[in-house]
């Protein structure tokens, strides 16, 4: 068997404008499919994405408060009881993807007045540091705090950079992610564990590596999977680290 | 058949392409931008960003399969021809619109850091050893770079520059962009949070580019099994019997296999036979496919056109093909397997009569 071009078979020929009738019925039922095909595709694909969640910039919401800067080991801002608010610990973020170690480790132990924008998710707030200067204030009644220990747990959850996650970008977890997740963690911005359960109420821990020391390289190949992990935990104020230990890391998924 | 390299020489059909094309692409853009997102069920909506980026990436992906199902199509059914007649365009906007997609990318990912954008997108991510979490933008990078080249040497200066067998060669690497592609995505998007539609649409579109190449192939393997009968009837002196009178259509081919690079077309017209190489010199088109119009073989993929004496292309062109000679036993045609050199004039065997 073997095809053969007819007399009477419509043919087409590029650069000639007159095209065989039954062509062009043809072609313009194709291209109807075509658009209409794509614009369907569109839609579905589109109205169904995963929702980000409800992090974001408040911009209308801006930060100042004086407290003082510790490195823990991140940059965090702490700020004493005030009235009937309990005393409270914020992650620090510079702008873009940068920390804010050098204003941290030239401000370490005396009080500061830090302003910014905060980012926030649920219970997670980072502040987006838009400028820290030296501040007349003394701290009384025990303040800050030391670290509360509340004991060796295992979580599951993803290693997310904790700016983005908290709604800088949206969606900013996940595996389509995790490269600029990197980028974030290199630049400085402090890691942070969202687990799958909660310790205390809280399922969101800036991390630390077992000692309570920076987390450095070793935490790429963990970045933006599902794992599980071994590791301390205490309690800053409001804000919980997790000092995990990286050695007991499994990918689960 | 061009003496002259135009930029791109216009004509009522390839306006009419390029316009169904322009605007079936924005349509997606439009709703996948601006329309999908008032049907979403999220706490908040995803970046501005972040939506166009994978607007345009999934744009670019959908069309890649369409360009990837036109060669099959076209072989399957001849109506799908007139979509092989300008497809560079088609090649060359969805380079295009990947471009877009990856700078998007770039310009939110990898933006906003001390590193530069480009060492950024090398450097953030180097766990090749792994599966999950492996840096599935490498797969991206080389499917861009890839669709770029192809776009950048789709004129026909570079056909005629490169020779056809190089241009075709560098040009069969978009089924690479195309695995590419797939991997981009099946390590990236599709490792994320289920999308059961994402999904199935990029496993719908392996299964038909795949599929339809499988299909055509065997389909052509089995017309040249068919044909075999021509390789094995070898005569005394070297003549081969390539049928009867009555097997062609006036003004069409009969196409005989010698081998499997080597496929001869008998043209019919005018109460003469005339055969020429089946392989047009312009891009390997058909031309056993084609049809004589004003006493030229005409490619049915481009219209490049060839006398029918000599297969020499009408002056001012130049193209030459290889001729073949016949000889007319009663209504039965031999033909002689040894091609002559192309532009070689053969006196058209004459049956009289206008059948
Ligand atoms: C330099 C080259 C490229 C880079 C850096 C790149 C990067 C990315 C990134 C980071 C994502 C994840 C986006 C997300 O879901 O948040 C993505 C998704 C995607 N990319 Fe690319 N890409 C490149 C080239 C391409 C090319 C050439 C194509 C297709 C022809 C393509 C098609 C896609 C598709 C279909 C998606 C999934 C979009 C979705 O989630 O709906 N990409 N790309
Ligand atoms: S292959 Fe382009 S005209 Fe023949």
């Amino acid at each position: 068997m073997s095809w053969r071009q007819t007399k009477d078979a419509p043919f087409f020929v590029g650069y000639l404008n007159a095209v065989p009738k039954p062509l062009v019925t043809f072609l313009a039922v194709f291209s109807l499919c075509f658009a209409g095909g794509l614009g369907l595709a569109a839609l579905a694909l589109s109205s169904t994405q995963n929702d980000p969640g409800n992090g974001g910039f408040q911009w209308g919401n801006r930060f100042e408060h004086v407290g003082l800067l510790e490195l823990r080991p991140y940059p965090v801002l702490r700020v004493p009881a005030d009235g009937d608010t309990p005393a409270r610990t914020y992650m620090l973020a510079g702008q873009g993807k940068r920390g804010v170690f050098e204003q941290a480790e030239a401000n370490k132990g005396s009080p500061v007045s830090l302003r910014g924008v905060p980012v926030n998710r649920g219970d997670l707030t980072m502040i987006q540091v838009g400028g820290v200067e030296a501040a007349e204030a003394r701290f009384e009644g025990g303040f800050p705090s030391d670290a509360v220990p509340l004991g060796r747990w295992k979580l599951t959850g993803e290693i997310c950079d904790g700016k983005c996650y908290a709604g800088a970008m949206r969606p900013g977890r996940g595996l389509a992610h995790k490269a600029c997740a990197n980028l974030c963690l290199t630049g400085g911005i402090p890691p942070v564990f969202v687990s799958s359960g909660d310790v205390k109420g809280r399922n969101f821990f800036l991390m630390a590596d077992s000692d309570g020391k920076l987390l450095g390289d070793e935490l790429k190949p963990l970045l933006a999977l599902y794992i599980e992990v071994e590791g301390d935990v205490e309690q800053l104020d409001d804000l919980m680290v997790f000092k995990a230990d990286l050695s007991t890391a499994r990918v689960l998924k | 058949m061009s003496v002259q390299y135009m930029p791109v020489i216009w004509n009522r059909n390839k306006i009419v392409y390029d316009a169904v094309l322009l605007i079936a692409v924005a349509l997606y853009l439009y709703v996948y931008i601006r329309v999908g997102p008032a049907f979403e069920d999220v706490t908040r909506p995803i970046d501005g960003a972040i939506l166009r980026m994978r607007a345009f990436g999934s744009c670019a992906f959908l069309m890649l399969t369409v360009i990837l199902c036109i060669g099959p199509l076209a072989r399957l059914d001849r109506r799908f021809l007139p979509l092989l007649y300008n497809r560079r365009h088609f090649g060359v906007m969805t380079a295009v619109i990947a471009a877009v997609h990856a700078n998007y990318v770039l310009g939110w990912y990898f933006n906003f850091s001390p590193t530069d954008q480009y060492v950024a997108l090398l450097s953030s991510n180097t766990n090749y050893g792994q599966i999950l979490g492996f840096p599935f933008e490498a797969f991206g990078i080389a499917a861009l770079l890839i669709l770029l080249v192809l776009a950048a040497t789709s004129h026909d200066f570079w056909l005629s520059f490169l020779g056809a067998p190089i241009w075709k060669a560098l040009h069969m690497f978009i089924y690479a962009a195309y695995a590419c592609v797939v991997l981009h995505v099946a390590l990236g998007a599709l490792q994320g949070p289920g999308d059961p539609i994402f999904t199935a649409l990029v496993a719908a579109s392996v299964v038909l580019v795949s599929g339809l190449h499988f299909v055509t192939g065997r389909m052509e393997a089995k017309r040249d099994r068919g044909e075999q009968t021509a390789q094995a009837s070898l005569q005394e002196q070297g003549w081969v019997i390539a049928g009867d009178l009555d097997e062609i259509d006036d003004t069409c081919a009969k196409v005989v296999t010698l081998s499997d690079d080597e496929r001869v077309a008998i043209f019919k017209y005018d109460g003469k036979l005339s055969a020429i190489t089946n392989a047009c010199a312009h891009q390997n088109g058909p031309l056993g496919e084609g049809k004589v119009l004003w006493g030229c073989i005409t490619c049915p993929w481009h219209g490049y056109q060839y006398n029918l004496a000599d297969g020499r292309a009408p002056a001012p062109f130049t193209e030459k093909i290889s001729t073949y000679r016949l000889k007319l036993v009663g209504s039965t045609i031999l033909l002689d397997p040894n091609a002559l050199p192309p532009g070689t004039h053969v006196n058209p065997i004459e049956f009289g009569g206008d059948s």
